[in-house]
């Protein structure tokens, strides 16, 4: 077997079959020397007398994944960033110019550099299964498509549906990118191959360069004379959306912008190039690609160190409590085929869980994501029940009841003796000891945590927690069970919060020193929002958790952690205040009646005593302040009590739990990057002003970095 | 194969709602689903183990022809697991417990699920024919010079339909079709259920408050059966979507506070006149879903069931169709016989009660000599029904028909009653539109 094989031309008649079956990989990708062999088959096809050239996968549910994210990563220089790409475009090109006409017939993933490639084809042809997906990902690298995409998606699809997909990175499946006018066939993937052959025939000789005809007067505007209005409503969402914090969308519009319609195809692409190559080399795209890293890596992981420990499959789910959580819950497992049955004390509140779950669906069903018949069958499989009928079936039980250690133990130890002994039960405690109320269970090994986080639907994260008797197997199948759900699981050792509210807790509490100290609640989430790029601020965080929460969950972790933890004297005003955030509408902000964040209450400053903000500290201090505190959390966390293994997870957790910046690459990759000496010293400084609880962990000032390199 | 014992190991129901009330807006397909996946949930079955799905159902909705398999995809059953549906009207579901109960005996099978659901609410409005054909001229027409004349007659069909609703009269050839009145009226001889009931009224000599009196003992019997929790172990609430802020649990047909005086105060209603059937002492129309799970005997130990009952016998047989509401007098003997029992074996009786004349005159029926010779050929009465023995927990009066459900319901309903009071065999038997009857003898178990 050598690189050849990757490649191989099956002549048929007079057509050529071109296959792509990578060697000694799952995926076909156009790394290095799958490009050089591409060069050879190509050269070869270009001397032949073949009337057609068909492309075609010999890989399952892939194409062409893309390019090698591998070896982008690893291009440090603008020089080996130019080489790469320049070679990359060069064969896109001699692809183009082949004599016969090329046809690509997809069946699979076909993503970047794939989805290049295939527009450098005359024909496309794709297979309607449900594997098949084609669009150009890379804005969600922080890079922009450089293999020519950016060129010939827009003269092919226009610029408002390229846009769209160059932009947020989208995917198209086969259907969707023929009526865009990516592909020119959708078909049965069981007649793809006939239909390609029927294809050639038909278009012998009659080479191409597809160019999208705009239909309607306002389309012939906005895709010629009017099209500036076209980019700058694209870099006004893109602005909106991302506060500028990711570069590559906008340098995406720039580089089309300059392109679009362009008749020099090298000149085309000498700018493609140069947009790429700025790209590439930025932090935040070898940050992203780092995310983008630890998402793959969940994916091979299985929860536990041992390969001979198998997750069981989870068919039959309960869910104790159907309040929020509980019916959000009941959602994301009912979504992916999971038979979910919900107990409560009344069918008042199960009718809420099952309204919360409904509400969502019909969502999905307004926007055609899924029509009514998927909508029902989805709905079918929540049920609700005030006794333990069908429990006999569960595989798995969430338990998501009242934060009550004692109510928790009763109906945890009530819950299992009407389960299979080889069921689990997981707890969504949120400051609970796992350890502590696995004791309630007669078999604790199959008892474990299983933390979601609010709202369920949207927050990837779920935190798997092993309490100390917890087993391997129900650590395997929770781990297994959440990302059945669509869910980034993160396994975590028990303790006070856990990793992610552990590191939130102190972060939240320093708001509240924040606006003890006079700053204004606006200035510091806006600061937090636009300069740092969180998705929200601390005080619109705290809001949407619930006040009261906060509070009982800070008391819990001063009687943990001591002195770490400072409780500023507005928070126990707060507790008396009959502010309890989001869910009774009066909280740091006003909330309108569907429950969505007006403005700052500006009422609150006198309620908890304060007077008029005089913003007395710089956003930089607010910031590193709140950012900082976690870090310092973090090293406690992560290197003395090893509640998880690598910073690796932190950052994962931190992404997916609470919408740390992606383009951060997370917390410690942030940390990283500012250096800990520099967060020491700050902490330090801010600890001398009085903060005591902010004074630099040994571990924080004893590790240069998290990350080894 | 040998012939094997057929045990019922649990029965669940949705709560039976009066039409155009609670559950007017549930599809038939989503109430069988949801009695269903409560008997699944109750009896922590494994669908798997589920060799069919026999469900009974009249109204046959146009969405759901097969409801059977509707009901089991959308409870979760298996694409593989096959499901039909059995119509024979009144005793739909008696039907699909019969043919469980071939199956399972012949050793065919070892676990069916057969039940019935009816939403009655739901049962359509046709245009009649004329409209029909008007319509496929229309969708044949080419072009508007075809449409236009079409269209233009279509306009004028719509004014004759107006019309005749607006006059209320029936008989016109424009008023629209009521599905679930055209149902209700005999086929054959082209009366009316409640005529049927006149007809027996009549006959037997029964008069209006008599069946007053059953009417309100069925009231009473049911009111107390709920008020004890009897319906418990049987019924399960149904939360209502979309908004789930409100859960039937239980039937609202029953009332705690009927009377005789309420009941004499109601009209007769099919003979104006002479009648004596009022909506009071007839059943009203209803939707539920009622659903059941039998297995061989062998099967059900080996999963560790504790079964309700077995399946000691079953029997159809025709009648007169204008006097359909002596049915059970006909089956019953049949059932008899197959099960080697008489009348005096049986315990308990579940007597459908479509009409409170005709219970009357069926417990009449069973009683006398003279109807076993000349109307079923037997040496002598077919046997007592005591009162006591009666539909002791109230019947279809109070509770309600969901024409298709009803036979689960009754079987249910006297395999649990069995139980509860150790009584060693048990008869449920039904009337059927157009002139037939229904039997079925359960024997105790364990």
């Amino acid at each position: 077997m050598s690189m050849k094989d990757s490649i191989r031309i099956v002549p048929q008649g007079e057509f050529a079959i071109v296959e792509f079956d990578m060697v000694g990989e799952k995926v076909n990708k156009f790394s290095t020397p799958m490009m050089m062999r591409l060069k050879e088959v190509v050269a070869e096809l270009r001397g032949s007398s073949y009337k057609a050239a068909i492309f075609v996968s010999k890989k399952p549910k892939i194409y062409i994944a893309g390019a090698d994210i591998e070896e982008i990563k690893h291009l440090n220089t603008p020089e080996a960033v130019n080489a790469a790409v320049t070679g990359g475009q060069s064969v896109m090109n001699e692809v183009e110019d082949l004599p016969m006409i090329t046809i690509a017939a997809v069946n699979g993933a076909c993503a970047g550099g794939g989805c290049e490639f295939i527009m450098a084809c005359d024909y496309r042809i794709a297979s309607e299964d449900g594997s098949t997906r084609i669009g150009l990902p890379e804005t969600k690298l922080g890079i922009i498509p450089g293999f020519g995409g950016c060129v010939r998606m827009p003269r092919i699809m226009g610029l408002q549906a390229s846009l769209d997909v160059i932009l947020n990175g989208k995917l198209l499946n086969a259907k969707k990118a023929e009526k865009t006018g990516l592909i020119d066939l959708a078909v049965h993937p069981s007649i793809l191959m006939e239909q390609a052959l029927k294809m050639a025939k038909e278009k012998m000789g009659k080479k191409r360069r597809k160019t999208f005809k705009p239909v309607g007067l306002p389309n012939k505007l906005l895709e010629g004379i009017a099209k500036g209005v076209v980019f700058s409503q694209a870099r006004k969402t893109v602005l909106k959306m991302t506060h500028g914090h990711y570069p590559a969308p906008l340098k995406a519009i720039e580089v089309i912008k300059k392109t679009y319609g362009m008749s020099d195809r090298s000149r085309a692409l000498e700018i493609e190039r140069q947009g790429f190559v700025e790209c590439a080399l930025t932090d935040i795209s070898k940050n992203l690609i780092h995310v983008f890293y630890l998402t793959e890596m969940v994916k091979k992981q299985t929860g536990v160190s041992s390969a001979s420990v198998k997750a069981k499959d989870v068919k039959h789910l309960g869910i104790l409590g159907a309040g929020t959580m509980g019916g959000g819950i009941a959602y994301v497992a009912a979504d992916k085929g999971i038979d979910v049955r919900m107990k409560d004390i009344n069918y008042d509140a199960i009718g809420k869980g099952l309204k919360h779950a409904r509400d969502l669906w019909m969502k999905l069903v307004k926007k055609k994501v899924i029509n009514s018949y998927e909508f029902q069958q989805k709905m079918d499989r929540v049920t609700g029940t005030v006794d333990f009928s069908g429990f006999g079936l569960m595989d798995v039980v969430v338990e998501a009841i009242v934060e009550d250690m004692e109510i928790k133990k009763k109906v945890i130890a009530q819950t299992a003796g009407q389960m299979r002994p080889d069921a689990i039960i997981a707890t969504n405690t949120s400051s609970l000891s796992v350890t502590e109320m696995q004791a309630a269970h007669p078999r604790p090994e199959y008892f474990a945590g299983m933390h979601f986080f609010n709202p369920v639907h949207k927050m990837p994260l779920v935190e798997v927690i092993r309490g100390e008797k917890t087993g391997d197997e129900a650590i395997a199948t929770i781990f297994e069970l959440s990302k059945k759900m669509g869910k980034m699981p993160v396994v975590v050792k028990d303790g006070p919060g856990f990793l992610v509210n552990r590191l939130l807790l102190p972060y939240m509490a320093e708001a509240a020193f924040l606006m003890q100290e006079g700053m204004d609640i606006q200035k510091v989430d806006t600061a937090y929002v636009k300069e740092f790029g969180m998705p929200m601020g601390p005080f619109a965080l705290m809001d949407e958790v619930g006040l009261d929460v906060c509070m009982k969950v800070l008391k819990i972790f001063k009687k943990a952690f001591g002195d770490r933890i400072e409780i500023a004297p507005i928070m126990e005003k707060l507790e008396k205040s009959g502010r309890l955030g989001k869910k009774n509408g009066k909280g740091f902000y006003k909330y309108d009646e569907k429950g969505y964040r007006g403005e700052v209450d500006g009422s609150v400053y006198g309620d908890l005593g304060l007077g008029s903000p005089t913003n007395p500290h710089s956003n930089q201090e607010c910031i590193e302040r709140g950012v900082f505190a976690m870090v310092n959390e973090c090293s406690r966390a992560l290197l003395e009590d090893h509640i998880v293994d690598t910073p690796n997870e932190v950052d994962l957790a931190m992404i997916m739990g609470t919408g740390f910046p992606p383009f951060r690459g997370g917390l410690l990759k942030y940390a990283d990057s500012v250096g800990t000496k520099y967060i020491a010293e700050q902490l330090e400084k801010y600890a001398a002003k009085g903060a005591k609880r902010l004074a630099p962990a040994p571990q924080l000032r004893s590790h240069p970095k998290f990350y080894a390199t | 194969m040998s012939a094997r014992d057929v045990v019922i190991v649990e029965g669940v129901r949705t709560p039976f709602a009066k039409s155009g009330t609670k559950l007017a807006k549930v599809h038939p397909a989503e109430l069988g689903k949801a009695a269903l996946k409560e008997l699944i949930n109750k009896t922590n079955l494994d669908v798997n183990l589920v060799d069919e799905v026999i469900i009974g159902n009249t109204g046959n909705p146009v969405d759901a022809v097969n409801i059977s398999r509707v009901v089991a995809l959308n409870a979760g059953f298996p694409i593989q697991t096959s499901a039909y549906t059995v119509h024979r009207n009144c005793a739909s579901a008696l039907e699909s417990i019969s043919q469980g109960y071939e199956k399972i005996k012949s050793g065919t099978m070892d676990v069916i699920v057969a039940g019935g659901t009816e939403n009655m609410s739901q049962m359509p409005v046709l245009l009649p024919q004329k409209f029909q054909d008007l319509f496929g001229k229309l969708f044949a027409a080419k072009g508007p010079g075809q449409a236009l004349p079409l269209l233009w007659q279509l306009l004028k069909y719509d004014l004759k339909q107006i019309k005749a609703l607006l006059t209320a009269n029936q008989r016109d050839d424009f008023f629209p079709i009521i599905a679930v009145m055209k149902g209700l009226t005999d086929p054959f001889v082209g009366i009316n259920m409640g005529q049927t009931a006149e007809i027996l009224a009549k006959e037997w000599g029964l008069s209006r408050e008599t069946q007053d009196r059953f009417a309100l003992r069925s009231h009473q019997l049911a009111a107390k059966a709920m008020k004890e929790g009897l319906h418990k172990d049987e019924v399960s609430p149904l939360q209502l979507a979309p908004k789930y802020e409100e859960t039937l649990m239980d039937d609202n047909g029953p009332r705690d506070n009927q009377s005789m005086e309420a009941l004499a105060k109601l009209k007769p209603f099919f003979d104006k006149k002479t009648g004596s059937i009022t909506p009071g002492n007839a059943c009203p129309i209803t939707d539920g879903a009622a659903m059941l799970l039998m297995m061989s005997r062998e099967k059900a130990q080996g999963l560790g069931y504790k079964p309700l009952a077995k399946i000691r016998g079953y029997g159809f047989a025709g009648c007169e169709p204008e006097r359909m509401g002596l049915g059970p007098v006909y089956s019953t003997p049949v059932a008899l016989k197959r099960s080697g029992l008489t009348m005096k074996d049986i315990g308990l009786v579940e007597l459908n009660e479509a009409f409170a004349a005709q219970v009357l005159a069926c417990q009449k029926a069973f009683d006398s000599d003279e109807f076993a010779k000349n109307k079923l050929g037997l040496s002598g009465k077919v046997g007592e029904i005591r009162d006591d023995q009666l539909n002791v927990n109230g019947g279809a009066i109070a509770i309600g028909h969901p024409v298709g459900a009803t036979g689960t319901r009754l079987v249910t309903t006297l395999a649990k009653e069995m139980k509860r009071r150790n009584v060693q065999f048990g008869l449920a038997t039904l009337c059927i539109g157009g002139g037939q009857g229904g039997a079925m003898i359960l024997e105790a178990e364990g």
